[in-house]
C-alpha cells in the first residue's frame, strides 16, 4: 500500500446537546485513504459523514485521536496552520457547491489560490476551467451558470492548489439524475488525471457503487452503538 | 486575488446596500466639508475686513463691536453720530477752517469720515470724502484700484463709487444714476448720484458698499443736524470754496454748514513717528479718546478677534459637531449595513475559511470593505461638499464680500477628515468583522 494521504487513529468527536449531555458522533478506531485512491463513503443521514469530513479537513478539531493529513498530525496544529495545510493539500467540494456568488467562475478558482500560495495563477485557473469544459464561461457569475456548470467550477476550484486529496460532501445530492452521472464522472476522471485521491460522501448507492472502494460509515464508526 | 480585491468584490456583490451606505456617508462628509470651508471663508472675510489700512475706528459711545461691524463690514445699525467738531480734532491745521491742528492730529496719519444710514437696493450707502480711496489702502498695502472710471472728486457733490459686488449685482456702470433711500430700502428717495467709478474686486466688505461724496450726502433730506438755539453763528460757518466747491446753484448747491454736520464714524490710520510703533500710538490714542465723553475708539482687529472667539468659532464648532455627528450616524450605517448582510456573509466566510482563508483574512476583508466604503463615500462627499460651496459661492460673495468656489479649501480640517473617516469606519466595522472572525465554519457549510 502506498503512503496514506489521510490517516485517522482513534478519533472521537462529540457534541453538547441542549440538555447539557454530550452525544458521541464519531468514534473511529482507524481509517486510511491512500494516494490516488478513490473511495465512496456511505452512511445514513445524521450518521456523522459530514462531521468526519470536517475533522479530516481540520475545520473541526476532534476530542481525541490523531488525524494525519499528508504526513502531518493536524490535531497538533493551531487553527491557522490547519487552515494553511487544508488550503495546500485538500480540495473541498460541497453539496450546495458553495461558490462565492459575487465572484466569476475564474475568480472563484483564484480566491482558493489566494488563500494557499498568496499568488493566484490566472493561467492555471483558466486551464482548470477549460479542462472541465468551462473555457467559455470564465467570467460568468454562479447565478449565470447552470447547476452542472456550477459543480464543474467547484471541482476546478478544489483542484486549484494541486491538492493530494479531494473531499466531496454529497456532491450529487442536490442535482437531478442526468447531471449526477456527469458530476461523478467529472470528479473521478479529473482526480485520475491529476493523481489526486478522492473521498466522496454519499447516501446514494448508485453513486457509491461506481467507486473501487466502498465504505459504510456505520461499519467503522463505533459511536452510537450500544 | 488580493484581500483588497475580495473586499471590493463583496462591496459590488451588495451594490445597492453598499451604494446607499456610501451615499449616506458622502452626505455627512459633504456637510462637514462645506462647514469647514465656509467657516474658513467667513473667518477670512472678517480677517480681510479687519485690516483695511486703518487701525482705529472712532464713533459714538456704545458697543465697540457694533461700531466695527457697521463701519467695516457694513452690517448692523450705526450706534449714533459724533459731532463735526470732534471729527475736526483729528485733522491737521491745513484742512481745518480755523487753521489750527486738531487735538489728536499729531497721532493721526489719515482720518476719513463716514456717514451712514442710507441704502441703495439693499446695499449700504456710505457718505465719505475722496480720501477713502485716495489715502486709505487695502490691508496688504495695495491701493484701491478702479475696474472702470475713477474716484469722485471733492467738487462732484453727487458723484459716487460702487463696490464690485454692487456693480455686478445691480448691473450699474460708470455714468449711471442711482438714488439712495433714507434709512431703509423703502425709505424716502434722495437725489440721484452719478457713478464716477467702479472699484476693482477687493474680496473685502468694500465690494458691497455704495460710496458717495459726503457733501452730496449731507444735502439730502433728514441728513442735516437741526440747529438749536444759540448755534446760529456757528451754523452759518461754511466750508471754504476750495474745500467743498459749491456755487449756490441747483446744479452746484452750497455745502451744508459745518454746525449742521455730523459723522457716523472716523476711520483712523495712526501716524508712525520715527522710533515709535503705530500700534503703540494707536493704543495711546484709543485710551485718550475712550477716557473722554465725545466718542469711543475701537481697534477692528481686536474686536473681530473677540467676535471670532466669542461667537464665530463656537458657532463653527457647534456646526462642526453637528455635522460630525451626521458622519458618525452615517458610519453607524456601515455597521447596520454589514450586520444586515451578516447572514449572507456568514456562508461566504465559511466557504472562504473552508478554502483555507485564516480568521485574520476574514477579519481584514470585512474591515477593508468598511474602509473602501468610507474612502469612496468620503471622496464623493468631499467633491459634493466643494460642489455645495461652489453652488452657494455667489451668495457668500454677495453677503460676505469674499470669493468662495469649488477650490476654496480648509486644508487642515479636510486632511484630518480622511484618517478620521477611516478610523470611524474601522470602528463601525469591528463588530461585524469580529462576527465574521468567529463564524462557525461547519455550521454554515
Amino acid at each position: 500500500m502506498t503512503d496514506p494521504v489521510i490517516l485517522l487513529e482513534n478519533v472521537r468527536k462529540s457534541f453538547a446537546m441542549p440538555g447539557g449531555e454530550r452525544a458521541d458522533v464519531l468514534d473511529v478506531p482507524g481509517f486510511v485513504l491512500a494516494r490516488g485512491e478513490q473511495a465512496a463513503l456511505e452512511g445514513t443521514s445524521g450518521s456523522g459523514k459530514s462531521t468526519l469530513l470536517h475533522v479530516i479537513s481540520g475545520i473541526m478539531r476532534p476530542d481525541a485521536g490523531r488525524v494525519v493529513v499528508a504526513g502531518t498530525d493536524i490535531t497538533r496544529l493551531d487553527e491557522g496552520r490547519r487552515d494553511r495545510l487544508r488550503a495546500d493539500t485538500l480540495g473541498l467540494v460541497f453539496q450546495q457547491f458553495n461558490l462565492l456568488p459575487g465572484f466569476t467562475a475564474v475568480e472563484n478558482v483564484l480566491v482558493a489560490m489566494s488563500f494557499a500560495t498568496g499568488k493566484p495563477d490566472r493561467a492555471r485557473a483558466t486551464a482548470l476551467l477549460e479542462a472541465v469544459g468551462l473555457g467559455h464561461r470564465l467570467h460568468h457569475k454562479p447565478a449565470e451558470l447552470s447547476i452542472g456548470q456550477q459543480q464543474r467550477v467547484a471541482v476546478a476550484r478544489a483542484l486549484a492548489n494541486r491538492p493530494l486529496a479531494i473531499l466531496a460532501d454529497e456532491p450529487t445530492a442536490s442535482i437531478d439524475a442526468a447531471h449526477q452521472q456527469q458530476v461523478v464522472d467529472l470528479l473521478r476522471n479529473t482526480c485520475t488525471e491529476h493523481g489526486v485521491a478522492l473521498l466522496v460522501v454519499t447516501h446514494d448507492p448508485d453513486v457509491a457503487r461506481q467507486f473501487p472502494r466502498r465504505l459504510r460509515l456505520e461499519d467503522f464508526n463505533r459511536a452510537g452503538r450500544s | 486575488m488580493t484581500l483588497f480585491g475580495i473586499a471590493w468584490r463583496n462591496i459590488r456583490q451588495r451594490l445597492l446596500t453598499s451604494g446607499l451606505t456610501a451615499l449616506s456617508l458622502a452626505l455627512g462628509v459633504a456637510l462637514v466639508v462645506a462647514t469647514l470651508v465656509i467657516g474658513g471663508v467667513v473667518r477670512d472675510a472678517f480677517a480681510s475686513g479687519s485690516g483695511l489700512g486703518y487701525n482705529l475706528i472712532v464713533g459714538a459711545k456704545g458697543s465697540p463691536l457694533q461700531l466695527v461691524l457697521n463701519s467695516v463690514y457694513l452690517v448692523s445699525k450705526p450706534i449714533e453720530n459724533i459731532s463735526w467738531d470732534f471729527y475736526q480734532e483729528f485733522l491737521p491745521a491745513d484742512t481745518r477752517s480755523d487753521g489750527t491742528a486738531g487735538r489728536f492730529a499729531g497721532s493721526v496719519a489719515t482720518a476719513v469720515p463716514i456717514c451712514m444710514g442710507d441704502y441703495y437696493r439693499s446695499f449700504r450707502v456710505v457718505g465719505t470724502n475722496t480720501a477713502y480711496f485716495d489715502r486709505l489702502s487695502l490691508g496688504d498695502g495695495r491701493s484701491f484700484s478702479f475696474a472702470g472710471g475713477r474716484n469722485f472728486r471733492a467738487q462732484e457733490f453727487f458723484g459716487g463709487v460702487l463696490g464690485s459686488t454692487v456693480a455686478a449685482t445691480l448691473g450699474l456702470s460708470v455714468g449711471d444714476r442711482f438714488a439712495p433711500t433714507h434709512g431703509a430700502d423703502d425709505g424716502l428717495e434722495h437725489d440721484p448720484f452719478i457713478v464716477t467709478g467702479i472699484l476693482a474686486r477687493t474680496d473685502t466688505p468694500v465690494d458691497r458698499g455704495v460710496y458717495v461724496n459726503m457733501e452730496g450726502f449731507y444735502l439730502q433730506e433728514g441728513h442735516a443736524r437741526p440747529v438749536v438755539a444759540g448755534e446760529s453763528a456757528a451754523a452759518s460757518e461754511m466750508p471754504a470754496p476750495d474745500q467743498a466747491g459749491g456755487s449756490g446753484t441747483a446744479s452746484h448747491p452750497d455745502p451744508l454748514p459745518f454746525a449742521q454736520r455730523e459723522v457716523t464714524a472716523i476711520l483712523v490710520e495712526t501716524a508712525s513717528p520715527a522710533g515709535m510703533p503705530a500700534e503703540l500710538l494707536a493704543m495711546g490714542l484709543k485710551t485718550t479718546i475712550n477716557e473722554g465723553q465725545a466718542g469711543q475708539a475701537a481697534e477692528p482687529v481686536r474686536e473681530i478677534r473677540t467676535l471670532l472667539d466669542l461667537f464665530v468659532r463656537p458657532l463653527e464648532l457647534l456646526l462642526l459637531l453637528l455635522t460630525t455627528l451626521v458622519v458618525i450616524v452615517s458610519a453607524i450605517g456601515i455597521l447596520v449595513s454589514m450586520v444586515g448582510s451578516s447572514l449572507e456573509r456568514s456562508r461566504d466566510v465559511a466557504v472562504m475559511r473552508a478554502l483555507g482563508a485564516r480568521r485574520s483574512h476574514v477579519l481584514t476583508t470585512v474591515l477593508l470593505e468598511a474602509v473602501l466604503l468610507a474612502v469612496g463615500g468620503g471622496l464623493a462627499g468631499w467633491l459634493l461638499g466643494h460642489g455645495i460651496v461652489a453652488a452657494i459661492g455667489p451668495l457668500i460673495t454677495t453677503n460676505a464680500g469674499v470669493s468662495a468656489g469649488f477650490f476654496s479649501a480648509a486644508p487642515l480640517g479636510e486632511l484630518l477628515l480622511v484618517p478620521f473617516l477611516v478610523v470611524l469606519a474601522v470602528l463601525a466595522a469591528l463588530l461585524p468583522a469580529l462576527a465574521a472572525y468567529r463564524t462557525d465554519v461547519a455550521k454554515w457549510l
